[in-house]
């Protein structure tokens, strides 16, 4: 059904099984086309390579799939959705997400507006403007008329159920609502690819739920978005298709 | 939300930093476009001088400090007549002084009455003087009009009693506010017997004016002729010096403007690190976020403009009612005004918002939302 997911360990150089598929998943939805990430051999190093913050061996994500990706803190779950948001540059191995190698692309921020959907844990809305200027401003540079941007922002926010609070600003949102603003914002430009970096982590229990049901809603409606949850909530990453434990880099095992 | 309003939105968030920033680059516009005003005031008023009348081009002494301190030879004067090409000429001597509270700068002209013709000089009231008169004088329209003199009225100056003859015009603001008064007697008065301040040239038809100069100027390497402002600091240094002063001074005024608005910009941009962050990981590009940067300075700018140009009007008013500038300052606006400001204003923001602009867009969006 899926491959195993490899972590060679930062010091040892020798490969590693992470612990996958604990928790219980959803029928993975494998395709025969080109997978939606394709990871190998992946590292990301800081301080001139003395501190490794990811190192991974491979990781498929399939078109259409769910996946949620928890472990310990500095595991590098975040630094692996930075990498595929092209956030970051991997200090080796390769990226590729719907057969483009992002170590190769020609404009990062062009990716990021046509192909990826970003949700943050802290929602990182624009303070001065409201929920439904907040979802536009995602849409400049795209050749949508203001009018147009206008109508979507609006259609979007309905989607996610804050049509009424579009003209607010986020200080006068609650946390689960603008984390659904910033999931309209993510959807802005219909991206193939939703990446959400433990977006439930600021959140009350009952924004939790209704933030999961509209992840579930929104997969209905959009069977082909790939969403790649970072989440250390297992409740929440379990609504999963498949989900992924990552390990701490630091725990493991060293050589000898 | 259009872009536009986008970035109107943002100035407007910060308002009182927004507006004091405008306030920097209004007081920079104030600067340069008051002395831009001033200098153009002063140049057209002494040029005034020397474009009055008829004259084709005016004749001066080569290197004066002030054009009023030129000084020519009669044997010169009858030199330049005797010229090819040269049907007309007229020498005057020109001074100043200060007549009373109203007219701190009087202009006095030592002038033929046969010159008047090419003087460009019309008698509106009485008669001319007689050459050889020593207490006959002609005063301009507005020189008699502020104290009600008419012909036949006594006029002192200086507490030398005198007799108007007559009423003139020239045309010329400076010259009407003055008086004319026979050559020789003015001479001698000046203790300047056979000199004069200027020559006023009239071509024959048909004569290149230029080529005219153009020997004029290699037979008397003594002497410069003017036709046009841009000719004018040929003849007289001061104002070549003030002019010099007046862009250095605009030049410190952008300057210190640019680093006021560097400093607002940048602590602005420190703390909007987080946004940019956002607005790059969105798919912003680079150019988008440096236009909205700099664009929300220019707007700040063109507000600043606008502030500038508007003082700049109440402070030239007042310059005028200054008693020493009286009549001289006759503040002229004109669309180069505008221009100056706009581009003082829009080169103060952009000198100083160019560099956060800069940063912005090549801010990594991950250490910029890793900012508190």
């Amino acid at each position: 059904m899926s491959e195993p997911l490899q972590s060679p360990g930062p010091r040892s150089g020798g490969g590693q099984t992470v612990e996958r598929d604990q928790l219980p998943t959803l029928p993975h939805r494998g395709r025969a086309t080109v997978p939606a990430v394709s990871v190998r051999g992946l590292s990301k190093s800081f301080d001139r390579g003395r501190v490794t913050a990811l190192d991974l061996e491979s990781l498929t994500v399939d078109l259409g799939e769910f996946v949620s990706i928890t472990g310990p803190s500095g595991c590098g779950k975040s630094t692996l959705l930075h990498l595929l948001a092209a956030l970051d540059r991997p200090s080796s191995g390769s990226v590729q997400v719907f057969g483009q190698d992002l170590r190769r692309l020609p404009s990062p921020t062009r990716y990021r507006r046509t192909e990826v959907g970003i949700v943050f844990q802290l929602q990182n809305l624009i303070p001065q403007l409201t929920a439904r200027e907040n979802v536009e401003i995602a849409m400049f540079g795209t050749g949508l008329r203001r009018g147009e941007r206008r109508e979507r922002a609006t259609q979007l926010l309905a989607d996610v159920g804050l049509v009424e609070q579009a003209d607010r600003p986020p200080t006068r949102l609650s946390g689960g609502e603008r984390q659904r603003v910033a999931i309209a914002r993510a959807l802005a430009n219909s991206p193939r690819l939703l990446l959400a970096d433990e977006p439930t982590g600021s959140l009350d229990a009952d924004s939790i739920e209704r933030f999961l049901a509209l992840l579930e809603r929104l997969r209905r409606q959009q069977p082909e978005l790939t969403v790649v949850m970072v989440t250390h909530d297992e409740q929440v990453a379990a609504v999963a298709d498949r989900v992924i434990s990552m390990q701490s880099v630091a725990d493991s095992p060293t050589p000898g | 939300m259009s872009f536009v309003r986008l970035i109107l939105r943002n100035v407007a968030v910060r308002r009182l930093r927004s507006a004091l920033t405008a306030v920097v680059v209004a007081i920079g516009v104030l600067t340069v476009v008051t002395l831009g005003i001033v200098l153009s005031s002063i140049r057209t008023s002494a040029l005034a001088v020397l474009q009055t009348g008829r004259a084709d081009f005016t004749v001066s002494q080569k290197g004066v400090a002030d054009v009023l301190n030129s000084n020519i030879d009669a044997s010169d004067v009858a030199g330049i007549r005797r010229l090819p090409g040269v049907a007309d000429n007229a020498g005057a001597l020109i001074a100043t002084t200060r007549l009373n509270r109203e007219n701190p700068i009087f202009l006095q002209v030592g002038l033929r009455p046969e010159d008047f013709g090419a003087f460009g000089v019309t008698l509106v009231a009485g008669q001319a003087y007689a050459e050889d008169s020593p207490h006959d004088v002609l005063l301009g329209w507005r020189a008699a009009r502020n104290p009600g003199l008419h012909v036949g009225d006594a006029f002192d100056l200086a507490g030398d009693h005198q007799r108007v003859v007559g009423i003139f015009s020239t045309g010329q603001a400076l010259g009407d506010a003055g008086m004319m008064l026979p050559l020789s007697t003015f001479q001698a008065a000046e203790r300047q017997p056979g000199e004069v301040t200027l020559v006023f040239v009239r071509a024959a038809p048909g004569v290149d004016v230029q080529a005219l100069r153009t020997t004029l100027e290699r037979n008397n390497p003594q002497l410069v002729t003017v036709r046009t402002a841009s000719d004018f600091g040929r003849a007289d240094r001061s104002l070549q010096l003030i002019e010099a002063a007046a862009k250095g001074t605009t030049l410190l005024a952008v300057l210190i403007g640019a680093v006021i608005v560097l400093s607002t910009t940048l602590m602005t941009y420190l703390e909007r690190l987080r946004e940019f962050g956002v607005l790059s990981a969105i798919g912003w590009s680079r150019l988008r976020v440096l236009t909205l940067v700099l664009a929300e300075a220019g707007v700040v700018g063109l507000v600043g403009a606008a502030v500038g140009v508007g003082l700049s009007f109440i402070v030239t008013l007042l310059l005028q009612r200054t008693p020493d500038l009286v009549g001289v300052l006759q503040v002229h606006y004109t669309t180069d005004v505008f221009w100056r400001a706009l581009i003082t204003a829009l080169g103060t923001v952009t000198l100083g918002a160019l560099y956060p602009a800069v940063r912005a867009a090549r801010l990594s969006p991950l250490e910029a939302l890793r900012h508190e």
